[in-house]
This record gives C-alpha cells, sequence and structure tokens, in this order.
C-alpha cells in the first residue's frame, strides 16, 4: 500500500507567527521566536530560553470567543485556533457532513492551570472549574467542540515528542482502513513549569539560543505551539475536486529497546522508523530530497538521530536536511505537526529552510546541516520525531500521490 | 493454582491437530502468594516474606544475573522476572532480535508507584522528586525492561482493566499473529498493589501444549 492521504488543509500558531503566512514568512527570512521567558514567574527565567507565543490567555479567549466561565487551558486554545484554521483552509463548512475525526497530541494538558492553582483548589472555588481541564483527553475535547464535531472519533495521542507525528500516522491509518472519510490531526502543548522544570532536571535546556547539529550545542529550547492538518479520503477529494496541499506517503513508528528516556547511542530508534516510513511509502531512500530533522539540539538526540541518518542513507548520501528548532524550540507534542506543516511548506515552495546558528561541525561524522535558505526542485520530504524512550516516528510528504 | 492433568493435555493435543490455524499456549508462568511456577510446575517458594523480600530471593534463586533489577519499582521487578523465566525457557536471547510482540494487562496500573512518588513530594520539608522513580510512575515502563534485555523492537501495549480480561487479550493477540505483525506474543497479567500482586504470562506461538482461547486462559488464570 504506497498511494498517499491527501492533506487538505493545514493551521498553525508557533512562535514565529500565528498562521501560516506567518510562520513562511519567518521561515524564509531566518526570524526567530526564541527570547526569555515572559509569561511564566519561573525561577529559571534567567537560566534558559524559550519560543513563548506573544498572545496572552486573555487574547486567546478574545479570539475564540470564550464566556468568562471557560475551562480551557491554554493547550486547548493553542489547539483550537490552530484546528479551526487547518478546517477553514480545507474548506469544510459541515464538519459533521461526512465520517470527521479528531486525533489530536498533548503532553502537558492542563497542566499550566493546575501548577497555577494547585494550592488554591483546597482554599476556593474560584479556579477548581479547570481541575477538570487537568487531563489531556479534555484539550482534545474543547478542541473537538471548536470544530463542532459530534459522535464520532476523538482521541488523544501522548508519545511525549513523537505524539504529533503518531497522530498524523493514526489519522491516515484510520483513512486508510475505511473508518473515517476525513480526520483532523495535529498537537498542541503550552509552555508550564512541569515541563520546564523536568526538563531542567534531566539537565538538556540550553541557556542560550539552541543550535542543532553543532559540536557545542548545549542543549534545547522548550516552545509552545499548536499545528493541526486535515487529512481526507481519496472518494472525498474526488468527490468535492479539492484542492490538495500534499501527500502523506510514508509513516513509521519504532522503539528501540535502549532506556526509559535516552535514544540509543546509534539511532537504532530513528532507524527503524525512517525505514519502516520508507517502506510503507514504497520509495527508495534516494528520492528523499530533503529531511526536517527532529535535531533538538540536545547531545543525545542529535548524535543518535546523525547516525540514524548515515545508517539509512550512507554517510556520503544523506539528503540535505535541517533541524527548524532553532526557530521554534522544541515544542514537544506538537513538534511532529508544526514540521509537518514545515515539510509541506518547504515541497510548495521548493524551498529548504536554514539550520539556524550552526557553527561547528560535530566531530563524530561529517554531516552538516543546510544552512542557508535553499531554493530547489522538492518531491519528497521526509520529517522525524524522536520521543523520549526511544519512541521515534517518521513521515513522508510528497507532491504527488 | 496453576496445574494441567495429563489428560487434558492429550485432549488439546489432538484437537490441535484437527485445527491448524490456531495459536498455541507454548508455556505460562505464574508468580503470586510468594511462590514462582513455570509451567504450573514450582520452580520457588519464599514463605513469609514481604514483596521486596521475596522478589529478591526469587531473582537469586533464578540466577537472573541483571544489575538493572535492582533499579526497577516493583512492577517492574514483577513483569521483568516473569518474563525472563519464560524467555529464558523458550531459549530466546538477545542476539535472535526475534519479533515478540508485548502485551500486558493489570487493574492497578502503576498505582504503586505513583504513592511512592507521591510521598517523596508531599512533604514540603523533605521534598526529593527523584527522577529514578517517577520514571516508573507509567504501567508500560515494565515492558520496556523487558524489551532492553531482549533487543525486542515489537509491537506492545499495556491495557488496564477491572479484571483479567481473555476476550480482549486473545482477541488482540491472535490479531497482532494473524496480521504477521508478530511471531509469537508474551501477554498476560501483572497487577501490584500495596503488597497484594500477581503475575500470570504465557507465550502465544503458532504450536504448543495449549490452545490459545479464553476458556483455557480463565482455567489457567
Amino acid at each position: 500500500m504506497n498511494k498517499g492521504i491527501a492533506i487538505t488543509g493545514m493551521g498553525i500558531i508557533s512562535a514565529i507567527g500565528n498562521n501560516v503566512a506567518e510562520n513562511h514568512a519567518s521561515l524564509i527570512n531566518g526570524r526567530k521566536g526564541i527570547s526569555r521567558i515572559s509569561k511564566i514567574d519561573t525561577i529559571h527565567k534567567d537560566a534558559i530560553m524559550v519560543g513563548e507565543i506573544d498572545f496572552t490567555n486573555q487574547e486567546l479567549e478574545g479570539h475564540l470567543g470564550l464566556s468568562p466561565e471557560n475551562n480551557y487551558c491554554r493547550t486547548a486554545m493553542l489547539g483550537a485556533i490552530a484546528a479551526k484554521q487547518a478546517v477553514a483552509e480545507a474548506n469544510i463548512h459541515d464538519i459533521n457532513a461526512h465520517k470527521t475525526g479528531l486525533v489530536s497530541a498533548t503532553s502537558v494538558g492542563g497542566m499550566d492551570m493546575t501548577e497555577k492553582y494547585f494550592y488554591d483548589y483546597i482554599e476556593q472555588d474560584t479556579h477548581r472549574k479547570y481541575i477538570e481541564a487537568h487531563h489531556a483527553g479534555d484539550s482534545t475535547q474543547k478542541i473537538a467542540e471548536q470544530l463542532g464535531i459530534e459522535q464520532s472519533l476523538v482521541t488523544t495521542i501522548s508519545t511525549a515528542c513523537s505524539s504529533a507525528a503518531n497522530s498524523i500516522m493514526l489519522g491516515a491509518r484510520l483513512i486508510k482502513s475505511g473508518k473515517l472519510d476525513r480526520v483532523i490531526v495535529g498537537g498542541a502543548d503550552c509552555l508550564s513549569k512541569f515541563t520546564i522544570n523536568g526538563f531542567k532536571t534531566l539537565m538538556i535546556l540550553s541557556d542560550t539560543y539552541n543550535t542543532p547539529f553543532d559540536e557545542n550545542r548545549k542543549g534545547l529550547n522548550l516552545g509552545e505551539a499548536a499545528a493541526f492538518l486535515v487529512l481526507e479520503s481519496e472518494t472525498l477529494v474526488k468527490a468535492g475536486n479539492k484542492k490538495v496541499l500534499s501527500y502523506l506517503k510514508g509513516y513509521g513508528n519504532a522503539n528501540d529497546a535502549y532506556h526509559q528516556t535516552a535514544s540509543s547511542e546509534n539511532g537504532d530508534g530513528a532507524t527503524l522508523a525512517m525505514e519502516k516510513a520508507l517502506r510503507i511509502a514504497n520509495i527508495n531512500p534516494r528520492e528523499i530530497d530533503y529531511i526536517n530533522a527532529h535535531g533538538t539540539a540536545t547531545a543525545n538526540n542529535d548524535l543518535s538521530e546523525g547516525r540514524a541518518f548515515i545508517r539509512v542513507f550512507g554517510e556520503n548520501n544523506v539528503p540535505d536536511f535541517s533541524s527548524t528548532k532553532a526557530y521554534t524550540g522544541h515544542t514537544l507534542a506538537a513538534a511532529g505537526s508544526i514540521e509537518a506543516v514545515y515539510s509541506i511548506l518547504a515541497l510548495q515552495n521548493n524551498t529548504i529552510y536554514p539550520n539556524l546558528n550552526f557553527k561547528t561541525q560535530m566531530k563524530e561524522f561529517q554531516l552538516r546541516p543546510q544552512t542557508e535558505l535553499k531554493e530547489k526542485e522538492l518531491n519528497t520530504v521526509l520529517s522525524n520525531s524522536l520521543g523520549f524512550g526511544g519512541n521515534c516516528s517518521t513521515l513522508i510528504f510528497s507532491k504527488n500521490a | 493454582m496453576p496445574w494441567v492433568s495429563t489428560t487434558r493435555y492429550s485432549f488439546v493435543k489432538k484437537r490441535c491437530l484437527k485445527l491448524p490455524k490456531d495459536h498455541y499456549i507454548k508455556s505460562y508462568c505464574h508468580i503470586q502468594e510468594n511462590s514462582v511456577f513455570l509451567n504450573g510446575q514450582p520452580v520457588f517458594e519464599n514463605g513469609s516474606s514481604d514483596f521486596s523480600t521475596f522478589i529478591k530471593s526469587a531473582y537469586k534463586h533464578l540466577e537472573t544475573d541483571y544489575p538493572k533489577f535492582f533499579k526497577m519499582d516493583n512492577l517492574s521487578k514483577l513483569a521483568f522476572l516473569a518474563a525472563d523465566l519464560l524467555l529464558q525457557h523458550e531459549k530466546t536471547t538477545p542476539e535472535k532480535e526475534e519479533n515478540i510482540a508485548i502485551v500486558l494487562s493489570n487493574k492497578a496500573s502503576s498505582l504503586d508507584t505513583d504513592r511512592k512518588y507521591q510521598r517523596s513530594i508531599q512533604d514540603k520539608d523533605n521534598f526529593y522528586p527523584s527522577p529514578g522513580v517517577f520514571v516508573y510512575t507509567l504501567p508500560n515502563i515494565c515492558i520496556g525492561e523487558i524489551s532492553i534485555k531482549y533487543k525486542l523492537y515489537s509491537e506492545n501495549s499495556f491495557f488496564i482493566f477491572d479484571n483479567f480480561n481473555p476476550v480482549y487479550l486473545s482477541d488482540y493477540c491472535d490479531n497482532l499473529l494473524q496480521n504477521r505483525k508478530a511471531d509469537k506474543v508474551l501477554c498476560g497479567w501483572v497487577d501490584i498493589d500495596k503488597e497484594q500482586y500477581k503475575a500470570f504470562l504465557y507465550i502465544i506461538d503458532d504450536e504448543g501444549p495449549i490452545l490459545h482461547n479464553t476458556e483455557e486462559l480463565n482455567q489457567l488464570f
């Protein structure tokens, strides 16, 4: 089975733009969204940099027209904004006209509100409404509610940094198996002390701009973002004579049986995931024109992922690659869909976005990311999302079905 | 108590010949009430001790020799030891890189460790959120521990049910085998909460002494 699944809409909100056009403008102009943190009062504020979205929660509530009694966490609001953009681009007016599902990824869910009001809950009931917004599934339900999806498959995936890639993959499989006619897939994660402190404990946060695939990389910058795609069945695309942005051609998910959190040094999981995706797409590694790497700028990831590139493509045949994490920060559960949008933009514009902040080649191998904006005919793009515990996923997008 | 009579054994064998498309329980093990059984036969017993002491003594007795064992939480120790006993018995080695799926289930999820972690952050004056404990606050980490030792890059799932659910598990595993997602499945129940524990694991294969169906599973459980 190698027929691609049509992508008919996409939406995004990230530190480098509030919609697809703004994100694209930032990508081609090398404008990164990394700064000191302003919206969360953390003791680590001088020790970290993040990719923050400008809007305050109040502004997001305004955009969505939510009543003051709402209990939307920031993840749900970001997700709803991106998902609505995707549905609008796909020109969907009656969402319940066909079997339409939602698969949304998140790692923090409503943790932002929980950590803000936790001690308050016991004392008074002002913010207790957020207790119900805590779990990951609630943000998905809120997004479904905003899209008006009634009685359909609505589900949440939380597999750390490969979450959104896995939700895109599940969506494609739901269409292939005929369970759904169309599905909105993607992920959302807001910044929270929970993630900042967690990653701080792992000692993988950089105190300056992250530098993917650089010998002197110091770790990642966390980011917040949401992005969604609309996947539609061949029948619906034909019947509606719909414009197809690109096709999801292949996907693969693997574990690397190595460690609870770290990825194996030799990139076993990433290698397996890329090989599986190439097999499903039924294409040769040589047909990959560009890789949007996971490239978090941690010591572990970039070494492991680079070695996996060499294993899959051969040391001298690794395609042009870059990580866009220097623009957005690592947006965790949303990363797979953020980078799916960037991969599709790359295809649409025949453009490879630069790997910012790269200076020194890593000593373990001869790989250099693409550091300048490059225009070239692109037909097939591979995107990696490598998660904790070696939960690794690869998506392959192409211009043609 | 797990036990298979010779009569039933031969009866099952006859059925095997008739239904070549079925799957079979190759071997199974139990860990409960301070005892370890392999295919119904006792292999270790340590009368009166708490879980930690018991599982450590079982580890020593079975000559498991895997130092990472001592870092594991109780659920992982239980699942790992049961799986290791079965996989050793089946002569599985990491070098063979077999495609064995792992499908486990329980009732208490990782509550035993969740509580332990909660205690470590509850006391404001003695606040220590240990990453070493935190990583085990998910039930499927025990699948990871088995995968790491045996280099299994295979399909895996962890289900949480009110009770042992052979209907769901056997459907799920038969499906994995029928669709060639896996060549064998390591399946079963591993549950621990507040000193109450039980492991019942089995390997499903193309051949074996016991037919893989819900009646047999209920019987063995």
